[in-house]
């Protein structure tokens, strides 16, 4: 057929070469958008971890950036050098410094990902490890203004669901609460006020240890091989190194965190007293235990559990209402101290 | 209700302030709304009988039950009281105004926007704490509140007293004691709304401490820059309330500075859609933008003071003032007997040893009482609509000098399979709608929803879906609707999705029929009840696993990441009311399924014979589907027939088993047997019928296979309808349709591959 019609041989010859050449291009541009984007990223987290360093005092250098992004010290040289011409950064004697539009810009994404964050807690099912993976994709691509709405559409929010401060559009950033959980001596006891989230296995670690913010530890052991304490009726042992994640404030001598336990860990028929909810509670769900009286100061008294094992209903202001386990863990409680556990 | 408040009143007669000559005035005007009624709107916590109070000012009858959430959109009505007329408004019951709930926001959005005249808080007197919670909330935003301190009844049971002056005194507003279920205190309540609403009763509810008190000092400053902005707005304190708290949706109110316009704009079917503004606030002037926007910059600046803690802190305030005003009017002369009893019945019925035999017990017993007791009546209904009416019909018809045709069409296809439907459908449902509303209004099917969540949250689900798995076996369009009470969108819609797995009594006709022909069969004869019984019970059983399966792998795939709430209430319990029970479930339920039934089933029994009388090239439509239809058919092991008989039984599953006799006898050419062609009959002779099916080729594996198509198939026409109108989505309809008639063609297949392995080796 084609050796009896020319035309459409030479046709379909050019139309072919055209779609190769055509999708050579094609693909060519898509790497180098693919490569300009995965420079941007790379620019932008060093940012962040510029902008974190700047707020707690601690003198960001080459290699610290090299170990945030993962890149060998003369990429990181290479990253460094192409950031401070564009402005963003500056050297002088000898230490990295943000300029006002580096640290502008590396605010707004920090704001971004908590943002994000704090919208997967409270908005969505997504389960607490995927939170931050989500967000470390999806900071770079939210505009100032889309950021300004999801804080509207988020009630204007103050800390991400990890406890960190998310910083107020053209704001800055303040210095991190509290300290590492290893700076506290044996005996004290202090509350989770932050589980660092970076690395990602150093957080789904500490996520399945089953410690979460709003927790309250007591110290048994801290040496330099090992961590042991106590969290919400468990006992954890951690390397140091990973228990230099969890930040925690301190108690008071005074102000005993032995008696507070959650509301999922009281007896049947024993009674407490709500002291408040856990800050990993967001959204309308913390909202619902409010509104159903779930308050400081109300008492509640574990009624029955159901033959299935959940829930258990409570009696809280002369109502029954019935709470899943992960719900009632939300709520904390303080235990009359007769009925209160024994200390471990 | 001797301890009745009486607000400020205009009226000096004596006989003015007697109940009897005040009811006299209060006409009912169901939902006959007059064009100049002013607006009354009902809010409340759920179950507290809101719904009811509805009911009794209105005379309409909306559905109500033992439940929490009963109410979900909104509903109105209308009454007349001194020749006034009132628009009535049942707003969706809610624990707060906080949440942004969608029930929330339209209960919110209408006291807001929809500006009614008088608020209606009606509260449970023997929760009082927990309900004055809303109502503190509701006079944040207006003054114009009447409280309705319902279920007094249930209070005193309880033992407690409640000093209706006293709490009236310290809200600043009328509060009238109610039993809206015996209609008492309804005369006050209506009496207490006029004078509201005619501004005789001036409503000061400026004393409540509702605001936290570290944060007055802001609250202030705020308020204050709002009035700057929008002068002559009233409710400045709660604007600013809800700045501080960080609300999304005030701040465009405040650059528009339309309060009245606004949510309309937005939604005018939640709002209510009223043009005119109303009388409570002021039309706002126009706003000043610089001021605005101070007041906005005000608001971000504290709120980075006060945190994200507001919110908590208000509702923290909020019941600690509902505490303090529960603690000055309530008193417990009379140690909680109810209680007590209430919490002994509590520990039997969900405990480990007791909690799910009692379950079995009560519902082997309504299922038995239910199938049992319809044969009689179905018997009565079928002689008189089909053996006496149907004959008569047909002879009027011919008199009439009819053409065969029409009278096929209409009576022997329309007249019949109405006839059939309604005569194989209404009893059952009659006596099983009236028993489960019994056990809703006793409050015990929460503690069902209770037993069985752990179950349930191991499929994704909710606790209540067991609840409308449970209707579902009444009929699943009745148990699509009875989803509402699930107030979790994801657990809702797989609730929706998996209702058709209950067996609906229009399918266990077929169940029984076919265990007894086939599966009876091979038993000996003492045990063929036995053998049968078990096969259909088996089926339901299947029913309820597969419900769970398909919840859970919806829950892990498709359903991924959506965000699911729980909320369980068990409610106190309550003793029902029999002849209300029998007379709403009748109504409601029955005779409204039965209707959209009737609906569907006029233009299937046309179809039908039309398909078996219709013929092209020589034969019947329908004998050209079967052949059409009996490769795919055989091949599942069930046959033409069969699929034929489903596909045009869509409408009801009540008909498949008469249009699977006549296309059988069709397509055997039996003569002797029926009513004509495409006429609906019966065989009562089970010989007679299994021989039937037998020279239609039937085997046992014909029988099991149908037995599971029958459980796991398209839901009818009436159930689809219902889904639509439930999610209005046409996604989730098709998924409810076609994912249940897939799984019903791969597992017949897979009974029938392994029938075959099975019978070949």
């Amino acid at each position: 057929m084609l050796s009896n019609s020319p035309l459409l041989f030479w046709f379909i010859v050019v139309f072919l070469a055209g779609t190769l050449l055509w999708a050579r291009r094609r693909r060519s541009r898509r790497r180098e958008v693919a490569r300009e984007l995965a420079e941007r990223v790379r620019r932008e987290d060093a940012l962040k971890h510029l902008c974190k360093c700047e707020a707690n005092g601690i003198p960001a250098t080459l290699a610290s950036v090299a170990g945030i992004l993962h890149l060998p010290a003369d990429g990181t040289a290479e990253l460094l050098g192409d950031m401070e011409q564009r402005g963003l950064v500056s050297f002088s004697s000898g230490e990295l410094h943000l300029t006002p539009t580096g640290r502008a810009s590396g605010l707004h994404i920090i704001r971004a990902h908590r943002l994000w964050e704090s919208y997967l807690a409270g908005e969505t099912g997504v389960e607490k490890n995927a939170w931050h993976a989500q967000a470390e994709e999806r900071e770079h691509s939210i505009s100032p203004a889309e950021a300004d709405r999801l804080s509207a559409r988020l009630g204007h929010p103050v800390r991400d669901p990890h406890g960190d401060e998310i910083p107020r559009a053209g704001g800055a950033l303040s210095a991190d609460p509290g300290r590492p959980l290893t700076t506290l001596a044996p005996g004290t006891a202090g509350r989770i006020v932050h589980l660092e989230d970076e690395p990602e296995i150093v957080h789904a670690q500490l996520v399945a240890e089953g410690l979460r913010l709003g927790a309250v530890v007591e110290v048994v052991e801290n040496s330099d091989r090992r961590m042991r304490f106590w969290a919400e009726g468990d006992e954890h042992v951690l390397a140091p190194l990973l228990a230099h994640n969890v930040d925690v404030l301190p108690f008071a001598p005074d102000e005993a965190g032995r008696t507070e336990t959650t509301l999922s860990d009281l007896k049947p028929g024993a009674q407490a007293t709500v002291l408040g909810l856990m800050p990993d509670c967001r959204g309308q769900e913390r909202q619902r235990l409010l509104d159903l009286g779930f308050v400081p100061g109300t008492k509640v008294a574990s009624e029955m559990t159901s033959p299935t094992g959940e829930p258990t209903a409570y009696r809280v202001r002369d109502s029954l209402i019935a709470l899943r386990r992960e719900q009632a863990r939300h709520v904390r409680v303080r235990v009359p101290a007769a009925d209160a556990a024994p200390p471990p | 209700m001797n301890q009745a408040p009486s607000p400020a009143n205009g009226l000096g007669a004596t006989c003015a302030t007697c109940p009897a000559y005040r009811t006299a005035r209060l006409k009912k005007l169901g939902i006959k709304a007059g064009a100049s009624s002013r607006v009354v709107a009902l809010a409340g916590n759920p179950n507290t009988g809101k719904t009811t109070v509805f009911n009794a000012l209105t005379g309409l009858h909306q559905h109500t039950g033992n439940w929490p959430g009963k109410t979900v959109a909104r509903t109105e009505g209308a009454f007349e009281y001194e020749e006034r007329q009132y628009k009535l408004i049942d707003l969706p019951g809610t624990y707060s105004l906080l949440a942004g709930s969608p029930d929330e926001e339209i209960a919110r959005d209408f006291i807001l926007f929809g500006r009614p005249d008088v608020t209606v808080v009606v509260v449970d007197a023997s929760r009082l704490e927990r309900n004055l919670n809303l109502a503190l909330q509701v006079l944040e935003i207006t003054g114009r509140v009447v409280v309705c301190l319902n279920l007094m009844d249930e209070a005193r049971r309880h033992g407690l007293d409640v000093d209706t002056r006293c709490l009236a005194r310290d809200l600043g507003v009328p509060v009238v004691a109610t039993s809206a279920r015996y209609g008492r205190g309804l005369a006050e309540l209506v009496q207490a709304i006029d004078e509201v609403a005619q501004g005789r009763f001036v409503c000061q509810p400026g004393r409540l401490r509702t605001a936290p008190p570290e944060l007055h000092a802001a609250l202030a400053t705020l308020a204050a820059k709002v009035s700057l902005a929008l002068p002559g707005v009233p409710n400045t304190r709660w604007i600013a309330m809800r700045l501080l708290g960080g609300d999304e949706r005030i701040a465009p109110v405040l650059t528009t500075g339309e309060l009245g316009r606004a949510g309309q704009g937005a939604d005018p079917e939640e709002t209510g859609g009223k043009k005119a503004p109303r009388t409570p606030l002021p039309a706002p002037g126009h706003p000043d933008p610089g001021a605005v926007e101070e007041a906005l910059r005000t608001a971000d600046a504290l709120r980075r003071d006060t945190g994200s803690t507001f919110n908590e802190r208000l509702v923290e305030c909020i019941y600690a003032e509902a505490a303090r005003l529960a603690g000055r009017a309530v008193t417990r002369p009379d140690a909680r007997h109810q209680a007590d009893f209430d919490r002994a019945i509590d520990r039997i019925v969900t405990s480990r040893r007791w909690g799910f035999p009692i379950m079995a017990l009560l519902f082997t017993a309504m299922f038995w009482i239910t199938i049992t007791g319809a044969n009689i009546p179905s018997r009565w209904l079928s002689a008189l609509l089909i053996d006496t009416v149907y004959p008569a019909l047909r002879e009027f018809g011919a008199s009439l000098g009819w053409p065969a045709w029409l009278r096929g069409v209409t009576i022997d296809g329309m007249y019949l399979a109405t006839a059939w439907v309604v005569s194989v459908m209404l009893p059952p449902m009659a006596i099983f709608f009236p028993l489960f509303t019994l056990l809703e209004d006793l409050g015990y099917l929460p503690r069902v929803a209770f037993n069985l969540d752990g179950l349930f949250k191991q499929a994704g689900a909710h606790g209540k879906q067991a609840m409308s798995l449970m209707m579902g076996f009444g009929c699943n369009a009745a148990g699509v609707v009875a989803t509402r009470i699930i107030d979790s969108p994801r657990e809702r819609l797989l609730a929706i999705i998996t209702n058709n797995f209950s067996l609906c009594n229009g399918r266990w006709p077929t169940q029984i029929l076919i265990a007894s022909l086939f599966l009876g069969g091979l038993a000996p004869a003492h045990l063929a009840g036995l053998i049968s019984a078990g096969a259909v019970m088996a089926v339901a059983l299947l029913g309820v696993v597969l419900a769970l399966l398909v919840s859970w792998s919806l829950s892990r795939t498709v359903l991924r990441g959506e965000r699911s709430l729980f909320s369980l209430e068990l409610p106190p319990y309550r003793p029902p009311r029999l002849w209300q029970t029998l007379y709403r479930s009748v109504i409601d339920r029955t005779l409204i399924v039965l209707w959209r039934a009737v609906v569907f089933a006029l233009p299937a029994g046309a179809v039908i014979w039309l398909s078996a009388n219709l013929a092209v090239g020589g034969t019947s439509v329908a004998e050209h589907l079967i052949r059409l239809l009996d490769g795919p058919g055989l091949l599942i092991g069930l046959n033409g027939v069969i699929l034929l008989a489903y596909l045009v039984a869509i409408p009801a599953n009540e008909i498949v088993i008469p249009t699977i006799l006549i296309f059988t006898v069709l397509t055997t050419q039996t003569t002797g047997v029926g009513r004509g062609a495409g006429v609906l009959f019966e065989l009562h002779s089970p010989a007679e019928l299994l021989a039937l099916l037998h020279r239609g080729g039937w085997t046992l594996l014909t029988a099991v296979n149908l037995m599971l198509f029958s459980l796991v198939h398209n839901p009818c026409s009436t159930t689809i309808y219902t889904i639509y109108r439930e999610t209005r989505s046409a996604k989730w309809t098709s998924v409810a349709v076609f994912l249940p008639l897939a799984l019903g063609f791969v597992i017949t297949l897979a009974v029938a591959c392994l029938w075959r392995l099975l019978a070949g080796g």
